[in-house]
């Protein structure tokens, strides 16, 4: 009787067992198998560089260095408090600080966590001669983005962060993840997908205390692609400068190609600061002066006296009046009910002399008579009220209003007082200044209107064939000539309101503005050509609520004076 | 040769090689001469073991009931040697250092306490032809034999080698149910030895302590205590069905697993050879026993019963105690799988056993 029962319980404790192994290797195999891997392959990841971005002579605007980044690797991490407690008078950061990032970032054992990023060389020297007693503390070299001219054309480059919610979302199907860094705005993120590096990395096999054992696989990773602009670096530079800290936006464009010669918004940012993480960035997003926007592109504002060109082609075009067509101006005229002023008295006043002087009532006369819906079609046909079609995200359509709009949104007739204040470009008129610069590419290239594009090459192959075509509007070869006259005189007349560029020793060409935006000063505008003959510059000068167009063409006149001086005329 | 004994000796063998080629599979990586020689150590091991097979399945077994005092006092005096001059490994005092190797005498001390129960319960009345211990009473029965296990038991856990000492006194338990000793008396003791269980909790010491607690959950020092349990688990998991097979092993090559050699070898053959590869070697050992057992039923030599019980006994606990705790079902004491396990007092004292246990077979229908 004994002896059969133990036989019986051996034979159980052997089933019991089978039992534990088949749960363990079977059921649980799955898993066990897992953890085993996790236990002995770890990626090692390695990135390239991002692209670099170049200016039209491929000298670089943007490009990658070196940053040494604190990093903690948790599996070989013993104690976390006394790890810090020594790594962190070097980095001169409290240890709670540290404790805070590293359980911020933490994610698994395998997974190295930054305790801090970017920190000086001789901080990560230091550490790396601590290492023997804080094992688990590494120093990863990072290549991150590197701004040699600082705040140079900022917002044509954007800058780059970790990727956002949205971003993520919208970009995951092309292979985009969590934590990557990607480019916000301008060119960064316009032509992401060419400029990200491709991560590469090594697979290996460890043994129990990380040592390498062996390599499993490697894939190199790749450097992003350069991306060559039409900026030129050197006027940019001479830009930046002229414009100096008065808010505004200056747009330079090649007439007839429509190359991007050089954009600058001004306030201005330092697209390093994102790579630093510096406690400026948060004030980026909250200044009442809106840093981040690209005013060149994505801020639409009244064109003031600019507009009178638009009225005088359409009224030239239209046959509504000629070459002698002359209005009287006495300080104002009365349209309607209203009493509608000039800024000056300026007596009788053709076509010749209303532009050169920006007289108001010349042009309230033949705005009525060319009527407000012509005005509107004409601004359309030179490319206002809609996106001009510009590379960089992010660019507005501005607006420019109509009789038929008026009717259709918001129920309210039109009236002539509405058209006067349409001819002298005030009302609801918005526009950006890359359409004030494309529209006055018409006049410099005689007839083309052009697409404005900001990138010429990208990865060593001539993306501008891509660009759009210019279009040839049917305008009249007398129009064109006309109101390149009357451009060239409203700087070479004494009289004339950009009298002050006449000076310099190219002949330019272009119109003022003074666009009423209350409250508030009013915003100046300069939108011109040089040399006359034959142009090879369009620019626009805007200044925000600078007072008036005047001091935009004395910014012109810098800028124009320093790149004869420079000798890139 | 008789069958059982070709059977038991082709099964042993079989044995042994897995576990040579496991030995292999977890040393082949690891540098240093040392680790390079343990495969070729256990190979001697089991060649010696093979030999010492032969030599006591054709001595006949009656010897050892004339030499029991003398195994027992040998035992006894090992290991009160090991006490003396034992070498310190792993932080346990469990060797000792004759010429060339390490002797472990609480494997020998095992065969010897069977050897004399055996002797012991097998004794007849002088005046009946019945065994004595028939007649046994509480103090003959169970307390005189607890004694003689009870004075080896003690040197071996103050070693300290608790598994190898609870080893001894399931055993016991295990043999005296085997006796004519009363059922009573036997759960009377079994009562006793389970109730002041709570007390002797603080008689452990602090890593028999902790690895008790990790027993009950791994996870609450897995990179201390619970570790080996951890990585046992996984190795043995990541088998599958197949395994990984031969020096395929990731878990125990590349030393995740601790003592992957020795009493967690079976962790690492589990790994490399899969489900399959496991459930052959579980059917080996329950061969082996169960014919241990058979063997104890067939012979009428009331000793040679005894003794073939004691040493199934032997074997079963220790092969299901050793994978039970690989598997993290029993917690991790220091007991080797038989046959298995890198460790010459082990493999010898395994081999010696099943050569007794054949010969007891050979001998019945001459006695």
């Amino acid at each position: 009787m004994r002896p059969k029962i133990a036989i019986f319980l051996i034979t159980c404790m052997f089933i019991f067992l089978s039992f534990g192994l088949l749960n363990l290797e079977l059921i649980q195999g799955k898993m066990n198998r897992d953890l085993s891997y996790k236990n002995c392959i770890r990626l090692l990841s390695q990135t390239g560089c991002r692209g670099k971005i170049l200016d039209r002579e491929g000298s670089v605007m943007v490009d990658s260095k070196l940053s040494y980044n604190v990093v903690i690797l948790p599996q070989d991490l013993r104690e976390l408090d006394k790890t810090l407690m020594s790594v962190s008078p070097i980095l001169g950061k409290s240890p709670e600080e540290l404790k805070k990032r590293f359980r911020r970032d933490y994610y698994v054992p395998s997974v190295p966590v930054a305790i801090d990023k970017n920190v000086d060389i001789k901080k990560a020297i230091a550490i790396e001669q601590i290492k023997q007693d804080t094992p688990g503390v590494i120093i990863q070299p990072e290549a991150v983005r590197g701004y040699p001219y600082g705040k140079l054309a900022g917002h044509v480059m954007g800058y780059v962060n970790e990727i956002d919610r949205w971003r993520l979302t919208k970009l995951e199907d092309y292979g985009y993840k969590t934590k990557d860094i990607v480019g916000f705005g301008g060119v960064e993120e316009k032509y992401d997908y060419y400029l990200r590096q491709e991560e590469g990395g090594t697979s290996v096999e460890v043994d129990h205390r990380g040592r390498i054992v062996r390599v499993l696989g490697f894939q190199p990773p790749h450097n992003g692609k350069d991306v060559k602009l039409t900026l030129n670096l050197k006027i940019q530079k001479i830009v930046e400068e002229s414009l100096g800290d008065r808010k505004g936006s200056v747009v330079m464009m090649d007439p007839y190609t429509g190359e991007i010669i050089a954009m600058v918004s001004s306030p201005g940012f330092k697209p390093g600061d994102f790579v630093e993480k510096s406690p400026s960035v948060g004030n980026l997003f909250s200044s009442s002066s809106a840093p981040l926007i690209n005013r060149a592109i994505s801020a639409a504002f009244p064109a003031g006296s600019v507009f009178k060109v638009i009225v005088a082609t359409a009224a030239l075009e239209t046959n509504k009046i000629n070459l002698n067509t002359t209005f009287v101006c006495s300080g104002s005229t009365r349209i309607g009910r209203g009493e509608f002023n000039c800024w000056n008295s300026h007596g009788a006043q053709n076509l010749l002399g209303g532009i050169t002087h920006s007289c108001n009532v010349f042009f309230y006369r033949t705005g009525l008579l060319v009527g407000a819906q012509a005005i509107h079609d004409y601004a359309v046909k030179l490319g206002f009220s809609h996106a001009t079609g510009f590379e960089l995200p992010y660019e507005i359509s501005g607006f420019i209003p109509s009789p038929l709009w008026r009717k259709l949104n918001k129920f309210k007739n039109w009236f002539d007082g509405d058209t006067a204040n349409l001819s002298i470009g005030q009302g609801d008129v918005l526009v950006t200044p890359i359409q004030m610069v494309r529209m006055m590419a018409v006049f410099a290239n005689e007839g083309y209107l052009v697409t404005p594009f900001i990138t010429k090459e990208i990865d060593g192959k001539d993306v501008s064939a891509y660009e759009r075509r210019a279009v040839h509007l049917p305008f009249k070869e007398s129009t064109i000539k006309t109101i390149r006259n009357c451009l060239r005189s409203v700087v070479a007349d004494p009289s004339g309101t950009a009298n002050i560029l006449s000076s310099l020793s190219v002949s330019a060409a272009g119109k003022t503005g003074t666009a009423q935006a209350p409250p508030g000063q009013p915003h100046g505008w300069f939108v011109g050509f040089f040399p006359f003959e034959e142009p090879r510059f369009v620019i626009c000068v805007f200044l925000e609520r600078a007072g008036m167009g005047y001091y935009s063409s004395v910014v012109a006149k810098q800028i124009i004076g320093k790149m004869i001086s420079e000798g890139l005329i | 040769m008789r069958s059982s004994q070709l059977l038991i000796l082709a099964i042993a063998l079989i044995i042994a090689f897995m576990g040579i080629i496991s030995i292999y599979s977890s040393t082949y990586q690891k540098e240093g001469k040392l680790w390079q020689d343990i495969t070729k150590r256990q190979i001697l091991w089991v060649a010696i073991g093979f030999a010492f097979f032969l030599l006591m399945s054709n001595l006949n077994y009656r010897w050892l009931w004339d030499l029991t005092y003398v195994l027992y006092a040998l035992a006894l005096f090992f290991l009160l040697l090991v006490f003396i001059l034992g070498a310190v490994r792993l932080g346990a005092q469990r060797w000792l250092k004759i010429f060339w190797f390490n002797f472990q005498p609480s494997e020998f001390a095992k065969l010897a306490v069977i050897i004399f129960l055996a002797r012991y319960f097998s004794k007849k009345s002088s005046y009946e032809i019945s065994l004595a211990s028939t007649k046994f009473g509480i103090f003959r029965g169970i307390i005189l034999p607890f004694m003689v296990v009870a004075i080896p038991m003690g040197m071996i856990i103050e070693q300290p080698d608790l598994g190898s000492g609870m080893m001894l006194l399931l055993l016991f338990t295990a043999l005296l149910y085997m006796t004519e000793v009363k059922l009573k008396y036997i759960i009377m003791f079994i009562v006793i030895m389970l109730a002041p269980l709570p007390l002797f909790w603080h008689f452990l010491r602090d890593y028999q302590q902790e690895r008790l607690l990790v027993f009950l959950n791994p996870n609450i020092d897995p990179l201390g205590a619970g570790y080996t349990v951890i990585q046992s688990k996984i190795a043995i998991g990541s088998g599958w069905l197949f395994g990984k097979g031969w020096l395929g092993g990731t878990q125990s090559q590349l030393h995740f697993l601790p003592e992957s050699h020795t009493d967690f070898v079976f962790a690492t053959f589990a790994e490399e050879w899969g489900f399959l590869g496991c459930a052959v070697l579980l059917i080996l050992y329950y061969i082996i026993i169960s014919e241990g057992f058979r063997i104890a039923q067939r012979t009428r030599d009331d000793f040679a019963r005894l003794l073939a019980f004691g040493i199934s006994f032997m074997l079963g606990i220790q092969v299901f105690v050793n994978i039970a705790m690989n598997m993290g079902l029993a917690p991790v004491v220091g007991l080797p799988l038989p046959l298995m396990s890198y460790g010459g007092s082990s493999v010898l004292v395994t081999f010696i056993a099943l050569g007794i246990l054949v010969n007891i077979d050979k001998t019945r229908s001459v006695f």
